[in-house]
Protein backbone atom coordinates (compact mmCIF):
# COMPACT_ATOMS: atom_id res chain seq x y z
CA UNK A 1 0.00 0.00 0.00
CA UNK A 2 2.93 1.99 0.73
CA UNK A 3 4.26 4.12 -2.49
CA UNK A 4 7.38 3.81 -4.10
CA UNK A 5 8.31 7.41 -5.12
CA UNK A 6 11.05 9.39 -3.00
CA UNK A 7 8.98 12.52 -2.60
CA UNK A 8 7.97 12.65 1.00
CA UNK A 9 5.26 10.83 1.51
CA UNK A 10 2.27 11.35 3.72
CA UNK A 11 2.38 7.44 4.22
CA UNK A 12 4.91 8.05 6.48
CA UNK A 13 3.21 9.77 8.93
CA UNK A 14 0.50 8.82 11.11
CA UNK A 15 -3.21 8.36 9.60
CA UNK A 16 -5.51 11.50 10.71
CA UNK A 17 -8.42 9.36 9.98
CA UNK A 18 -8.96 5.68 10.62
CA UNK A 19 -11.65 3.76 10.10
CA UNK A 20 -11.07 -0.41 12.24
CA UNK A 21 -13.49 -3.00 11.91
CA UNK A 22 -17.30 -0.49 11.76
CA UNK A 23 -19.89 -1.98 11.38
CA UNK A 24 -23.24 -0.66 10.01
CA UNK A 25 -26.80 -1.63 9.67
CA UNK A 26 -29.86 0.27 8.34
CA UNK A 27 -32.77 -2.16 9.50
CA UNK A 28 -32.23 -5.15 8.04
CA UNK A 29 -29.99 -3.77 5.35
CA UNK A 30 -26.12 -4.36 6.43
CA UNK A 31 -24.35 -1.53 5.03
CA UNK A 32 -20.60 -2.45 6.56
CA UNK A 33 -19.31 -5.71 7.95
CA UNK A 34 -15.90 -4.67 8.67
CA UNK A 35 -14.85 -1.84 7.31
CA UNK A 36 -11.17 -0.85 7.64
CA UNK A 37 -9.51 2.08 5.99
CA UNK A 38 -6.35 4.82 7.02
CA UNK A 39 -6.33 8.01 5.30
CA UNK A 40 -3.12 9.75 5.91
CA UNK A 41 -2.90 13.64 6.17
CA UNK A 42 -2.37 16.04 2.93
CA UNK A 43 -3.72 13.08 0.34
CA UNK A 44 -6.76 12.85 -1.35
CA UNK A 45 -8.33 9.15 -1.32
CA UNK A 46 -11.46 8.62 -3.54
CA UNK A 47 -14.05 5.98 -2.48
CA UNK A 48 -15.61 3.87 -5.57
CA UNK A 49 -18.27 0.96 -5.73
CA UNK A 50 -22.10 0.42 -6.80
CA UNK A 51 -24.81 2.86 -6.10
CA UNK A 52 -26.69 2.21 -2.49
CA UNK A 53 -23.53 0.42 -1.32
CA UNK A 54 -23.25 3.43 1.44
CA UNK A 55 -19.64 5.25 0.23
CA UNK A 56 -21.72 8.25 1.63
CA UNK A 57 -22.60 6.72 4.83
CA UNK A 58 -18.71 6.27 5.68
CA UNK A 59 -18.37 10.24 5.13
CA UNK A 60 -21.54 10.70 7.26
CA UNK A 61 -19.90 8.55 10.29
CA UNK A 62 -16.89 10.62 9.95
CA UNK A 63 -18.43 13.60 11.14
CA UNK A 64 -20.95 12.27 13.71
CA UNK A 65 -23.86 12.72 11.26
CA UNK A 66 -24.60 8.72 11.52
CA UNK A 67 -23.01 6.51 14.07
CA UNK A 68 -21.51 2.82 13.53
CA UNK A 69 -23.43 0.41 14.98
CA UNK A 70 -19.80 -1.04 16.64
CA UNK A 71 -16.18 -1.27 15.47
CA UNK A 72 -13.99 2.22 16.09
CA UNK A 73 -13.99 5.31 13.65
CA UNK A 74 -10.83 7.93 14.78
CA UNK A 75 -10.23 11.19 13.58
CA UNK A 76 -7.33 12.98 15.10
CA UNK A 77 -7.00 10.62 17.61
CA UNK A 78 -10.50 11.11 18.99
CA UNK A 79 -12.70 7.98 19.00
CA UNK A 80 -15.81 9.62 16.70
CA UNK A 81 -18.21 6.69 17.46
CA UNK A 82 -21.46 7.38 20.02
CA UNK A 83 -19.20 10.88 20.69
CA UNK A 84 -22.05 13.28 22.29
CA UNK A 85 -22.95 15.85 20.02
CA UNK A 86 -21.32 19.24 21.64
CA UNK A 87 -17.94 16.83 21.74
CA UNK A 88 -18.31 16.49 17.97
CA UNK A 89 -17.75 20.41 17.15
CA UNK A 90 -13.98 20.27 17.30
CA UNK A 91 -13.81 17.86 14.82
CA UNK A 92 -16.74 19.31 12.62
CA UNK A 93 -13.99 22.46 12.58
CA UNK A 94 -11.52 20.43 10.90
CA UNK A 95 -13.48 17.99 8.92
CA UNK A 96 -16.20 20.10 6.15
CA UNK A 97 -18.11 18.42 4.07
CA UNK A 98 -19.54 19.19 0.17
CA UNK A 99 -23.35 17.58 0.71
CA UNK A 100 -24.19 15.83 -3.27
CA UNK A 101 -26.58 18.47 -3.46
CA UNK A 102 -25.11 21.47 -1.84
CA UNK A 103 -27.31 21.41 0.87
CA UNK A 104 -27.63 25.03 1.16
CA UNK A 105 -30.29 27.07 3.06
CA UNK A 106 -32.92 27.83 0.64
CA UNK A 107 -34.09 30.60 2.68
CA UNK A 108 -30.33 32.64 2.87
CA UNK A 109 -28.47 34.83 0.64
CA UNK A 110 -25.27 32.78 -0.64
CA UNK A 111 -23.69 35.31 1.62
CA UNK A 112 -25.22 34.00 4.98
CA UNK A 113 -24.82 30.65 3.70
CA UNK A 114 -21.04 30.83 3.79
CA UNK A 115 -21.45 32.98 7.00
CA UNK A 116 -23.25 30.68 8.91
CA UNK A 117 -20.29 28.05 9.83
CA UNK A 118 -18.30 30.78 10.34
CA UNK A 119 -20.98 32.28 12.76
CA UNK A 120 -21.06 28.64 14.56
CA UNK A 121 -17.43 28.32 15.09
CA UNK A 122 -17.14 32.11 16.01
CA UNK A 123 -14.73 33.38 13.11
CA UNK A 124 -15.00 37.01 14.22
CA UNK A 125 -16.48 40.12 13.42
CA UNK A 126 -19.30 41.18 10.51
CA UNK A 127 -16.33 42.76 8.82
CA UNK A 128 -13.96 39.85 8.68
CA UNK A 129 -16.89 37.63 7.66
CA UNK A 130 -17.77 39.93 4.74
CA UNK A 131 -14.00 39.40 3.83
CA UNK A 132 -14.06 35.60 4.14
CA UNK A 133 -17.55 35.31 2.13
CA UNK A 134 -15.84 37.60 -0.84
CA UNK A 135 -12.54 35.74 -0.38
CA UNK A 136 -13.83 31.77 -0.40
CA UNK A 137 -16.13 32.70 -3.72
CA UNK A 138 -13.53 34.22 -5.71
CA UNK A 139 -11.38 31.10 -5.14
CA UNK A 140 -14.68 28.97 -6.51
CA UNK A 141 -14.71 31.47 -8.94
CA UNK A 142 -18.10 32.70 -8.04
CA UNK A 143 -16.87 36.98 -7.20
CA UNK A 144 -20.03 39.28 -6.32
CA UNK A 145 -22.43 36.56 -5.69
CA UNK A 146 -23.20 37.34 -2.46
CA UNK A 147 -26.68 38.66 -2.19
CA UNK A 148 -28.34 35.84 -4.56
CA UNK A 149 -30.40 33.28 -3.54
CA UNK A 150 -29.78 29.83 -3.81
CA UNK A 151 -32.93 29.54 -6.30
CA UNK A 152 -31.43 31.24 -8.36
CA UNK A 153 -28.16 29.32 -8.97
CA UNK A 154 -27.56 26.69 -11.67
CA UNK A 155 -26.56 23.01 -10.35
CA UNK A 156 -23.14 23.66 -10.81
CA UNK A 157 -22.54 27.29 -9.15
CA UNK A 158 -24.92 25.40 -6.25
CA UNK A 159 -22.08 22.94 -5.89
CA UNK A 160 -19.53 25.58 -5.83
CA UNK A 161 -21.28 27.74 -3.44
CA UNK A 162 -21.31 24.53 -1.09
CA UNK A 163 -17.61 23.88 -1.38
CA UNK A 164 -17.51 27.62 -0.82
CA UNK A 165 -18.80 26.94 2.62
CA UNK A 166 -17.13 24.49 3.19
CA UNK A 167 -13.54 25.63 3.03
CA UNK A 168 -14.86 28.67 4.81
CA UNK A 169 -13.73 27.94 8.36
CA UNK A 170 -10.20 26.30 6.65
CA UNK A 171 -10.54 23.03 8.01
CA UNK A 172 -7.99 20.15 7.19
CA UNK A 173 -10.00 17.35 5.88
CA UNK A 174 -12.69 17.99 3.05
CA UNK A 175 -15.02 15.25 2.40
CA UNK A 176 -17.22 15.28 -0.87
CA UNK A 177 -19.70 13.66 -1.54
CA UNK A 178 -20.77 12.95 -5.68
CA UNK A 179 -19.23 16.45 -6.17
CA UNK A 180 -20.00 15.88 -10.04
CA UNK A 181 -22.84 13.43 -10.29
CA UNK A 182 -25.34 15.53 -12.60
CA UNK A 183 -23.04 18.10 -13.49
CA UNK A 184 -22.70 18.76 -17.03
CA UNK A 185 -18.92 18.36 -18.18
CA UNK A 186 -17.63 21.68 -18.33
CA UNK A 187 -19.05 21.75 -14.67
CA UNK A 188 -17.27 18.81 -13.98
CA UNK A 189 -14.21 19.71 -15.33
CA UNK A 190 -14.47 23.49 -13.45
CA UNK A 191 -15.47 21.16 -10.19
CA UNK A 192 -12.64 18.54 -10.48
CA UNK A 193 -10.10 21.94 -11.09
CA UNK A 194 -11.17 23.09 -8.23
CA UNK A 195 -10.73 20.01 -6.05
CA UNK A 196 -7.48 19.94 -7.33
CA UNK A 197 -6.50 23.27 -6.52
CA UNK A 198 -8.24 23.15 -3.16
CA UNK A 199 -5.54 20.56 -2.85
CA UNK A 200 -2.26 21.95 -3.93
CA UNK A 201 -3.28 25.20 -2.27
CA UNK A 202 -4.23 25.01 1.32
CA UNK A 203 -2.71 21.31 1.27
CA UNK A 204 -5.88 19.84 2.70
CA UNK A 205 -6.68 16.38 2.98
CA UNK A 206 -9.96 15.33 0.36
CA UNK A 207 -12.00 12.13 0.97
CA UNK A 208 -13.84 11.89 -2.28
CA UNK A 209 -16.82 9.57 -3.13
CA UNK A 210 -17.06 9.66 -7.08
CA UNK A 211 -18.90 7.19 -9.86
CA UNK A 212 -16.71 9.50 -12.20
CA UNK A 213 -13.34 7.44 -12.73
CA UNK A 214 -11.92 9.53 -15.05
CA UNK A 215 -11.74 12.40 -12.66
CA UNK A 216 -10.97 10.07 -9.47
CA UNK A 217 -7.12 9.86 -12.03
CA UNK A 218 -6.93 13.06 -12.45
CA UNK A 219 -6.58 14.07 -8.76
CA UNK A 220 -6.74 10.76 -6.40
CA UNK A 221 -3.85 9.64 -4.54
CA UNK A 222 -5.28 6.24 -3.68
CA UNK A 223 -8.24 4.20 -4.52
CA UNK A 224 -10.70 2.09 -2.16
CA UNK A 225 -13.26 0.39 -3.23
CA UNK A 226 -16.37 -0.62 -1.36
CA UNK A 227 -17.82 -4.01 -2.63
CA UNK A 228 -19.39 -6.45 -0.50
CA UNK A 229 -19.68 -4.33 2.75
CA UNK A 230 -16.12 -3.82 2.80
CA UNK A 231 -12.92 -1.82 1.60
CA UNK A 232 -11.93 -4.77 -0.84
CA UNK A 233 -9.14 -2.91 -2.29
CA UNK A 234 -7.52 0.20 -1.32
CA UNK A 235 -3.99 0.77 -3.11
CA UNK A 236 -2.57 3.51 -5.54
CA UNK A 237 -3.72 4.58 -9.16
CA UNK A 238 -0.88 1.83 -10.23
CA UNK A 239 -1.98 -0.82 -7.60
CA UNK A 240 -5.06 0.05 -8.73
CA UNK A 241 -4.11 -0.73 -12.36
CA UNK A 242 -2.18 -3.55 -11.96
CA UNK A 243 -4.89 -5.10 -9.47
CA UNK A 244 -6.57 -8.83 -10.22
CA UNK A 245 -9.59 -7.88 -8.69
CA UNK A 246 -11.77 -8.31 -11.81
CA UNK A 247 -14.80 -5.76 -9.98
CA UNK A 248 -12.15 -3.42 -9.56
CA UNK A 249 -10.63 -3.73 -13.08
CA UNK A 250 -14.80 -3.47 -14.41
CA UNK A 251 -15.20 -0.19 -12.21
CA UNK A 252 -11.95 1.26 -13.94
CA UNK A 253 -12.89 -0.01 -17.27
CA UNK A 254 -16.30 1.69 -16.78
CA UNK A 255 -19.26 0.51 -18.61
CA UNK A 256 -17.44 -0.63 -21.81
CA UNK A 257 -16.46 -3.69 -20.08
CA UNK A 258 -19.38 -4.93 -18.40
CA UNK A 259 -21.09 -4.44 -22.18
CA UNK A 260 -18.54 -6.63 -23.88
CA UNK A 261 -18.88 -9.21 -21.21
CA UNK A 262 -22.73 -8.90 -21.27
CA UNK A 263 -22.56 -9.25 -25.04
CA UNK A 264 -20.23 -12.28 -25.45
CA UNK B 1 -47.96 -6.43 18.67
CA UNK B 2 -46.10 -4.63 16.34
CA UNK B 3 -48.28 -1.31 16.14
CA UNK B 4 -48.11 -1.21 20.10
CA UNK B 5 -44.06 -1.10 19.86
CA UNK B 6 -44.04 1.34 16.92
CA UNK B 7 -46.49 3.28 19.50
CA UNK B 8 -44.02 3.15 21.80
CA UNK B 9 -40.58 3.70 20.09
CA UNK B 10 -42.35 7.00 18.70
CA UNK B 11 -43.78 8.29 22.04
CA UNK B 12 -39.91 7.47 23.29
CA UNK B 13 -38.44 9.44 20.34
CA UNK B 14 -40.75 12.48 21.22
CA UNK B 15 -39.79 12.69 24.07
CA UNK B 16 -35.90 12.29 23.62
CA UNK B 17 -36.88 15.77 21.12
CA UNK B 18 -38.62 17.32 24.09
CA UNK B 19 -35.83 16.66 26.09
CA UNK B 20 -33.34 18.33 23.79
CA UNK B 21 -36.24 21.23 22.70
CA UNK B 22 -36.04 22.43 26.55
CA UNK B 23 -32.42 21.90 26.76
CA UNK B 24 -31.88 24.58 24.03
CA UNK B 25 -34.77 26.43 25.18
CA UNK B 26 -32.56 26.78 28.63
CA UNK B 27 -29.14 27.44 27.43
CA UNK B 28 -28.52 30.64 25.84
CA UNK B 29 -27.98 31.81 22.80
CA UNK B 30 -31.51 31.82 22.24
CA UNK B 31 -32.97 32.14 18.19
CA UNK B 32 -34.92 35.28 19.32
CA UNK B 33 -35.01 36.19 15.37
CA UNK B 34 -36.58 32.78 14.63
CA UNK B 35 -39.25 32.48 17.64
CA UNK B 36 -40.15 36.23 16.18
CA UNK B 37 -40.75 34.69 12.86
CA UNK B 38 -42.88 31.96 13.61
CA UNK B 39 -44.61 33.93 15.96
CA UNK B 40 -45.87 35.64 13.18
CA UNK B 41 -46.12 33.16 10.44
CA UNK B 42 -47.43 30.11 12.61
CA UNK B 43 -49.60 32.80 15.30
CA UNK B 44 -50.52 35.87 13.76
CA UNK B 45 -50.97 34.53 10.23
CA UNK B 46 -53.82 31.63 12.06
CA UNK B 47 -55.91 34.47 13.39
CA UNK B 48 -58.30 34.58 10.47
CA UNK B 49 -58.47 30.84 10.53
CA UNK B 50 -59.26 30.99 14.43
CA UNK B 51 -61.91 33.57 14.03
CA UNK B 52 -63.87 31.42 11.40
CA UNK B 53 -63.95 28.50 13.52
CA UNK B 54 -65.19 30.27 16.50
CA UNK B 55 -67.80 32.48 15.12
CA UNK B 56 -69.50 29.27 13.97
CA UNK B 57 -68.96 26.84 16.70
CA UNK B 58 -70.51 29.48 19.10
CA UNK B 59 -73.33 30.00 16.44
CA UNK B 60 -74.22 26.55 16.32
CA UNK B 61 -73.35 26.18 19.91
CA UNK B 62 -76.54 28.47 20.48
CA UNK B 63 -78.67 27.07 17.87
CA UNK B 64 -78.60 23.93 19.36
CA UNK B 65 -78.98 24.80 22.79
CA UNK B 66 -81.73 27.23 22.28
CA UNK B 67 -83.55 24.69 20.52
CA UNK B 68 -82.90 21.80 22.99
CA UNK B 69 -83.57 23.89 26.20
CA UNK B 70 -87.15 25.53 24.73
CA UNK B 71 -88.67 21.79 25.86
CA UNK B 72 -87.56 22.82 29.20
CA UNK B 73 -88.94 26.31 28.75
CA UNK B 74 -85.19 27.32 29.63
CA UNK B 75 -84.07 28.69 26.48
CA UNK B 76 -83.02 32.04 28.22
CA UNK B 77 -79.94 30.28 29.84
CA UNK B 78 -78.39 29.45 26.57
CA UNK B 79 -75.58 31.92 27.19
CA UNK B 80 -74.15 30.29 30.13
CA UNK B 81 -74.20 26.90 28.69
CA UNK B 82 -72.33 28.26 25.08
CA UNK B 83 -69.87 30.53 26.98
CA UNK B 84 -68.82 27.50 29.35
CA UNK B 85 -68.87 24.91 26.42
CA UNK B 86 -66.72 27.56 24.20
CA UNK B 87 -64.28 28.66 26.73
CA UNK B 88 -63.84 25.50 28.70
CA UNK B 89 -63.57 23.04 25.69
CA UNK B 90 -64.25 23.86 22.14
CA UNK B 91 -62.16 27.24 21.89
CA UNK B 92 -58.95 25.41 22.90
CA UNK B 93 -59.64 22.28 21.21
CA UNK B 94 -61.02 23.28 18.18
CA UNK B 95 -58.57 25.81 17.96
CA UNK B 96 -55.65 23.52 18.21
CA UNK B 97 -57.15 21.06 15.70
CA UNK B 98 -57.23 24.25 12.96
CA UNK B 99 -54.16 25.44 13.67
CA UNK B 100 -52.72 22.39 14.20
CA UNK B 101 -53.96 21.10 10.32
CA UNK B 102 -52.94 24.80 9.34
CA UNK B 103 -49.08 24.83 11.10
CA UNK B 104 -48.31 21.55 11.70
CA UNK B 105 -48.39 20.27 8.49
CA UNK B 106 -46.46 23.46 7.70
CA UNK B 107 -43.61 22.52 10.06
CA UNK B 108 -43.80 18.61 8.65
CA UNK B 109 -43.40 20.13 4.81
CA UNK B 110 -40.48 22.89 5.86
CA UNK B 111 -38.66 20.18 8.05
CA UNK B 112 -38.98 17.34 5.96
CA UNK B 113 -38.17 19.53 2.63
CA UNK B 114 -34.62 20.31 4.73
CA UNK B 115 -34.58 16.73 5.77
CA UNK B 116 -34.41 15.10 2.08
CA UNK B 117 -32.28 17.68 0.83
CA UNK B 118 -29.83 16.80 3.53
CA UNK B 119 -30.03 20.50 4.93
CA UNK B 120 -30.95 19.32 8.87
CA UNK B 121 -27.53 17.14 8.15
CA UNK B 122 -25.60 20.30 7.23
CA UNK B 123 -26.64 21.73 10.01
CA UNK B 124 -25.37 19.53 11.95
CA UNK B 125 -22.43 19.40 9.70
CA UNK B 126 -21.67 23.18 9.97
CA UNK B 127 -21.08 22.83 13.80
CA UNK B 128 -24.80 24.26 14.57
CA UNK B 129 -27.70 22.13 16.32
CA UNK B 130 -30.61 22.06 14.50
CA UNK B 131 -32.83 21.24 18.02
CA UNK B 132 -31.70 24.49 18.93
CA UNK B 133 -32.16 26.23 14.99
CA UNK B 134 -35.39 24.69 13.81
CA UNK B 135 -37.21 22.73 16.81
CA UNK B 136 -37.17 25.21 20.15
CA UNK B 137 -38.18 28.33 18.76
CA UNK B 138 -41.17 26.20 16.33
CA UNK B 139 -42.23 24.57 19.28
CA UNK B 140 -41.96 27.60 22.12
CA UNK B 141 -43.92 30.17 18.98
CA UNK B 142 -46.39 27.30 19.55
CA UNK B 143 -47.00 27.09 22.98
CA UNK B 144 -47.31 31.06 22.75
CA UNK B 145 -49.50 31.50 20.23
CA UNK B 146 -51.97 29.00 20.93
CA UNK B 147 -53.21 30.61 24.40
CA UNK B 148 -53.71 33.87 23.32
CA UNK B 149 -55.64 32.22 19.43
CA UNK B 150 -57.56 30.40 22.42
CA UNK B 151 -58.47 33.73 23.93
CA UNK B 152 -59.65 35.33 20.51
CA UNK B 153 -61.67 32.26 20.16
CA UNK B 154 -63.53 32.53 23.77
CA UNK B 155 -64.09 36.01 22.27
CA UNK B 156 -65.49 35.52 18.99
CA UNK B 157 -66.89 32.52 20.12
CA UNK B 158 -69.18 33.68 22.73
CA UNK B 159 -70.23 36.62 20.42
CA UNK B 160 -71.10 34.20 17.56
CA UNK B 161 -73.24 32.56 20.53
CA UNK B 162 -75.14 36.52 21.75
CA UNK B 163 -75.91 37.01 18.05
CA UNK B 164 -77.56 33.61 17.91
CA UNK B 165 -79.12 33.54 21.07
CA UNK B 166 -80.69 37.60 20.83
CA UNK B 167 -82.18 36.88 17.80
CA UNK B 168 -83.84 33.34 18.37
CA UNK B 169 -84.28 33.41 22.11
CA UNK B 170 -85.14 37.32 22.15
CA UNK B 171 -82.55 37.91 25.13
CA UNK B 172 -81.01 41.37 24.83
CA UNK B 173 -77.02 41.66 24.60
CA UNK B 174 -76.60 42.63 27.68
CA UNK B 175 -78.56 40.06 29.61
CA UNK B 176 -76.25 37.29 27.76
CA UNK B 177 -73.38 39.38 28.65
CA UNK B 178 -74.47 39.61 32.19
CA UNK B 179 -74.85 35.72 32.24
CA UNK B 180 -71.34 34.88 30.53
CA UNK B 181 -69.85 36.96 33.21
CA UNK B 182 -72.21 35.09 35.68
CA UNK B 183 -71.19 31.52 34.75
CA UNK B 184 -67.47 32.16 33.86
CA UNK B 185 -65.21 32.15 36.79
CA UNK B 186 -61.57 32.28 36.79
CA UNK B 187 -60.89 28.56 36.91
CA UNK B 188 -62.74 27.93 33.93
CA UNK B 189 -60.69 30.31 31.79
CA UNK B 190 -57.29 28.77 33.37
CA UNK B 191 -58.71 25.12 32.29
CA UNK B 192 -58.81 26.46 28.40
CA UNK B 193 -55.37 28.68 28.46
CA UNK B 194 -53.75 25.59 30.18
CA UNK B 195 -54.76 22.94 28.26
CA UNK B 196 -54.13 24.98 25.15
CA UNK B 197 -50.53 25.42 26.46
CA UNK B 198 -49.91 22.02 25.58
CA UNK B 199 -51.69 21.88 22.84
CA UNK B 200 -49.26 24.32 21.33
CA UNK B 201 -46.33 22.17 22.47
CA UNK B 202 -47.73 19.22 20.82
CA UNK B 203 -48.86 20.29 17.64
CA UNK B 204 -45.43 22.28 17.80
CA UNK B 205 -43.35 18.50 18.86
CA UNK B 206 -44.86 16.39 16.45
CA UNK B 207 -44.82 19.35 13.47
CA UNK B 208 -40.69 18.90 13.62
CA UNK B 209 -40.31 15.47 14.40
CA UNK B 210 -42.04 14.14 11.94
CA UNK B 211 -40.72 16.92 9.27
CA UNK B 212 -36.84 16.28 10.50
CA UNK B 213 -37.59 12.10 10.57
CA UNK B 214 -38.69 12.68 6.59
CA UNK B 215 -36.93 10.13 4.40
CA UNK B 216 -37.95 8.90 0.83
CA UNK B 217 -37.45 12.23 -1.41
CA UNK B 218 -40.63 14.68 -2.16
CA UNK B 219 -42.81 11.30 -1.92
CA UNK B 220 -41.50 11.28 1.84
CA UNK B 221 -42.38 15.23 2.61
CA UNK B 222 -46.29 14.58 1.07
CA UNK B 223 -46.48 11.39 3.64
CA UNK B 224 -44.91 13.31 6.33
CA UNK B 225 -47.65 16.23 5.78
CA UNK B 226 -50.71 13.95 6.28
CA UNK B 227 -48.78 12.09 9.20
CA UNK B 228 -47.76 15.26 10.89
CA UNK B 229 -51.83 16.33 10.74
CA UNK B 230 -52.68 12.67 12.02
CA UNK B 231 -50.76 12.15 14.60
CA UNK B 232 -51.14 16.29 16.13
CA UNK B 233 -55.01 15.53 16.15
CA UNK B 234 -55.18 12.58 17.56
CA UNK B 235 -52.59 14.04 20.27
CA UNK B 236 -54.97 17.05 20.74
CA UNK B 237 -58.15 14.71 21.39
CA UNK B 238 -56.23 12.13 23.88
CA UNK B 239 -54.38 14.98 25.59
CA UNK B 240 -57.59 17.14 25.64
CA UNK B 241 -59.17 13.91 27.68
CA UNK B 242 -56.27 13.61 29.89
CA UNK B 243 -56.08 17.21 30.87
CA UNK B 244 -59.65 17.70 31.33
CA UNK B 245 -59.75 14.62 34.16
CA UNK B 246 -56.80 16.16 35.58
CA UNK B 247 -58.06 19.57 35.96
CA UNK B 248 -61.81 18.50 36.74
CA UNK B 249 -59.74 16.38 39.68
CA UNK B 250 -57.48 19.26 41.08
CA UNK B 251 -60.50 22.40 40.57
CA UNK B 252 -63.47 20.85 40.13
Amino acid sequence: MMPTDPTPSPYDQDPIISFSNVKKAFGPKVIYEDCTLDIYPGETITIIGGSGTGKSVTLKMLIGLLSADSGSIKAFGTEVTHLAEPKLLPIRRRVAMLFQGAALFDSLTVAQNIKYPLREHRWGNEKKLDERVAEVLEMVGLPGSQNLKPSALSGGMRKRVGLARAIAIEPEVILYDEPTTGLDPINVRRINGLILSLQKKLNVTSIVVTHDMDACFTFTDRIALLHNRRFSFVGTQDEARASPDRYLQEFIAGGKGTLDEDVE
Amino acid sequence: MKAVLNLIAYLGALAKLSAQTLAAFIRPPWELRSLIYQLDSSGIGSWSITVLTAIFTGMVLALQFSSGLKDYGASMYTGKLVSLGIVRELGPVLTALLVGGRVGSGFAAELGSMAVTEQIDAIRALGADPVKKLVAPRVIACMIALPLLTVLADLIGCFGGMIITVQEVGVTPRFFYSQVVETLGIVDLLHGLGKSVFFGYTIGITGCFVGMNTTGGTEGVGLSTTKAVVASAIGVLVSDFLLTKLFIALYG
